[in-house]
């Protein structure tokens, strides 16, 4: 089990320290609760958090997203939602929607710039944001991105409740990334706790994770092969997508994993045979590969994906691209390798890595981790034998604060939490996968033709419940 | 007044997405994919509220998305029907009470239906979509 390191920073240290993590340590982001401001990193020894204590309330910071763009959206939450005075932020605009709209769009002017609003109600079963493109002819010279229509509140909503039985609520924040985000809650209560997993709900976990992944990613891919015109990619994508979904009621009563994984280990129920998740499989790899093979051998859909939405490994690094996004920009960074956690710990996955940073990329990477997905399903499934999970183990409360992060379909996500002695949480924090990576969707549209939107955006296929909260 | 029947099983399909978590909207579009394959009974999720006979709502309502969802629904033309799409939608799901969310969008929205779930199967929702169209096809309208 890796572990989560706190170093306690002074203010007028915090934005070099910040500066040189990021060097040494892939940065997760920023966050602020009532006690502390924390910046996060990622690294072979777990989370490292430099923290600043909030004691005296006239302090302000330094912003860091002048000089690590990543932190921007990070810096602008924690003065919008954290009350944190921050000096020299770049892009000092508001962060959320409410009731009156959104702030002003940023848009270009000039002679011959048009600008195009879409949003915050779409047409199709997508969630709610605006974008604004400013446009010269049919090329998209800036867009801009506005999100947090779907805000409910739910971190100051979940404060005070108790840490356990939150975890259902916790499932709920966001669906496509239900099960990731519940194993980083699940593991944030465990390591405050002192409890290690069992080792059969462990590979259990690994089961519902790459479930989660596999559904996903076949999401992508056909919503991609929609993006670029392509039916029947689409239309077999959603095919075999649903079939995942009937394998997941199978193996844990949920089509979509809710609640599957729980603190302590699996909820009691889940994967109870491992032999009838391997019969509900049947032949989906099988199916799954010959998809891929007709997509990438279609020589007219691949010149679409081809240099769309391109990427450059610089990019997607400054602006903190995470998961297949960053994979597909050359660098090896997965989660499940970096800090391996659970039955990880035996069986990390290669990071699949591709080059060229654009839509072709994202897809074969995701192609290649469909793969891993079924061999690591596969591998788990045979380590569980015919002999059910025990139930979960049982949590005794003890107080901390602790960040975890696990890689999800869409990358890292993280989980930040305190509890109090009575194993209460005081504050949660969530950053997701996808809040990381919308700021990446923006450049990767810049240059792009307004109608390959829908291909370069599904070629990340963000949430915006996770990011909104 | 009786329609012509050869127009009265169609059902065009206008999804409003109110602070959902987006499990509604995956069990919603696996309503699109073969299995459930919703364009063989006539229906279509439409690009333009002007073009919906069915609102669908999810989400317990958020206060950015309010006025959006609102202006949305007086869009529609009428006959219109609104369908409260999972628990969230009617006022029972995790969300209710959230410093920036709602009753439910089912609640706030009028539902005339209500499909409860977290999310609903598919199957769910498709039943909540037929009883909108059997609905509509009363002289009344649904109204």
């Amino acid at each position: 089990m890796n572990g989560y390191a706190e170093f306690a920073v002074d203010v007028d240290a915090l934005h070099d320290a910040v500066a040189r993590a990021c060097v040494a340590l892939e940065p997760l982001g920023a966050f602020a609760d009532g006690d502390a401001v924390r910046y996060l990193f990622a690294g072979p020894a777990g989370v490292t958090a430099l923290r600043c204590g909030r004691d005296d309330p006239q302090r302000t910071y330094r912003a860091a997203a002048g000089s690590v763009p990543l932190f921007d959206w990070h810096e602008r939450e924690m003065r919008d939602a954290g009350g944190v005075a921050i000096a020299d932020l770049p892009n000092p605009r508001a962060s959320f929607a409410d009731a009156d709209g959104a702030p002003p769009a940023l848009t270009v002017e000039g002679k011959g710039v048009s600008v195009i609003v879409v949003g915050p109600v779409h047409a199709g079963i997508i969630e709610p944001g605006r974008f604004t493109f400013s446009t010269g002819g049919e090329t998209v010279i800036h867009l801009d991105v506005q999100l947090s229509y779907s805000r409910r509140g739910v971190e100051r909503f979940l404060a005070g409740r108790d840490a356990v039985g939150a975890a259902p609520a916790v499932a709920r924040i966001c669906a496509a990334c239900s099960a990731a985000r519940s194993w980083a809650y699940a593991r944030a209560l465990e390591e405050l706790a002192g409890v290690t997993c069992d080792e059969r709900a462990e590979w259990a976990r690994v089961v519902i994770a790459e479930l989660e992944r596999i559904y996903n990613h076949l999401f992508d891919l056909a919503s991609v092969a929609a993006g670029a015109g392509y039916g029947y990619g689409q239309t077999h994508g959603l095919a075999l997508k649903e079939r995942v979904h009937q394998v997941c009621a199978a193996a844990t009563g949920h089509r979509l994993l809710f609640d599957a994984i729980v603190p302590g280990g699996v909820r009691t129920g889940v994967v109870r045979d491992p032999r009838i998740v391997a019969a509900a499989l049947g032949s989906l790899r099988a199916d799954t590969a010959a998809y891929l093979d007709a997509l990438f051998a279609n020589r007219s859909v691949l010149s679409r994906f081809t240099g769309t939405g391109h990427l450059s490994v610089e990019t997607a690094r400054a602006f903190g691209a995470t998961g297949p996004a960053r994979r597909a920009c050359g660098a090896a960074i997965d989660m499940r390798r970096l800090q391996p956690y659970g039955a990880y710990c035996d069986a990390a996955p290669a990071a699949s890595c591709e080059a060229a940073g654009d839509v072709a990329a994202r897809c074969r990477v995701k192609a290649a981790e469909l793969a891993d997905s079924f061999d690591l399903v596969e591998r788990a499934l045979r380590e569980l034998g015919d002999a059910a999970p025990p139930p979960p183990a049982p949590l005794r409360s003890r107080s901390g604060a602790i960040t975890t992060v696990v890689e999800g379909a869409r990358g890292a996500e993280s989980v930040s939490l305190s509890c109090d002695r009575r194993g209460r949480l005081t504050a949660i924090h969530v950053t997701s996968a996808s809040y990381r990576n919308w700021p990446v969707v923006v450049r990767a549209m810049e240059g792009n033709i307004v109608p390959d939107f829908p291909l370069v955006n599904k070629s990340f296929n963000l949430c915006y419940a996770c990011a909104d909260r | 007044m009786r329609r012509p029947l050869t127009f009265t099983h169609s059902l065009g399909i206008r999804h409003l997405v109110c602070g959902s978590c987006n499990g509604c909207e995956h069990e919603m579009n696996a309503l699109t994919s073969p299995q459930y394959d919703i364009t063989a009974e006539g229906w279509d999720v439409v690009a333009s509220p002007r073009h919906a006979d069915v609102v669908t709502v999810t989400g317990p309502m958020t206060d950015a998305m309010r006025d959006a969802a609102r202006a949305t629904l007086d869009a529609a033309a009428q006959p219109c029907i609104v369908v409260a799409i999972g628990d969230c939608a009617t006022g029972d799901g995790p969300w209710a009470g959230a410093p920036q969310a709602g009753a439910g969008a089912g609640v706030e929205l009028g539902a005339a239906i209500s499909v409860s779930g977290c999310p609903p199967d598919p199957r769910a929702i498709r039943a909540g979509l037929a009883e909108a169209a059997r609905r509509l096809r009363e002289p009344s309208g649904g109204a």
